[in-house]
């Protein structure tokens, strides 16, 4: 969609490649803030990137 | 340096401790061993200025609850090990007393090390008697 890879996502939003890849297969929640920053950088609302579900260990 | 460069100059760090210490230990040479040590520290410590490191909030995550399960495993171990060694000391193994005395007080400073730790980052981040 935006045709940006892993390793240059990581290093926009400033955390390792494999956050990206946790937050990608759902093993990992980030914090709002993050959130907010790729909700930014995609230029979409959060609530279209990200889904809640409950009872998911953070 | 990026995190890839750093992990491959911590490998071979480790590679070349473990290298040097086994062959201080066939050799029964304290100062390789102390040299290697020395050397490997200050290299990490030279490698680890040069890298840009990113520490982000999963890796802080990982670490947070890596501590917690470390705490988790490792008090009430310690603890009833102390208590076993008090327990079976008696006069031809004197030694066990001592040594399960030692450890008890070394649970009781990792407990108190824990709770204070817990009760300074609760206030900080907004625990305890404040303003509502």
């Amino acid at each position: 969609m935006h045709d940006m890879t892993q390793e240059a996502l990581a290093e926009k939003l400033q955390v390792s490649r494999q956050t990206v890849i946790a937050i990608e297969n759902n093993k990992y929640n980030p914090s709002l803030d993050l959130a907010f920053k790729l909700a930014r950088m995609f230029d979409m609302p959060i609530e279209e990137i990200f889904e809640y579900e409950e009872d998911r260990d953070g | 340096m990026n995190n890839k460069t750093y992990r491959r100059y911590r490998i071979g760090i480790a590679i070349f401790v473990a290298a040097t210490m086994s062959m201080a230990v066939s050799m029964d040479n304290t100062i390789l061993a102390f040299s290697s040590v020395i050397i490997a520290i200050a290299f990490m410590a030279v490698v680890r200025s040069k890298t840009k490191r990113i520490v982000d909030e999963r890796e802080v995550m990982v670490r947070q609850k890596a501590a917690q399960m470390t705490y988790a495993i490792f008090a009430p171990t310690i603890g009833m090990g102390s208590l076993l060694l008090i327990l079976l000391a008696d006069e031809s193994n004197y030694y066990l007393e001592a040594m399960g005395v030692v450890l008890s007080y070394l649970t009781l400073f990792l407990i108190a090390l824990f709770s204070i730790s817990t009760l300074y980052f609760n206030r900080k981040y907004g625990g305890g008697h404040g303003k509502e």
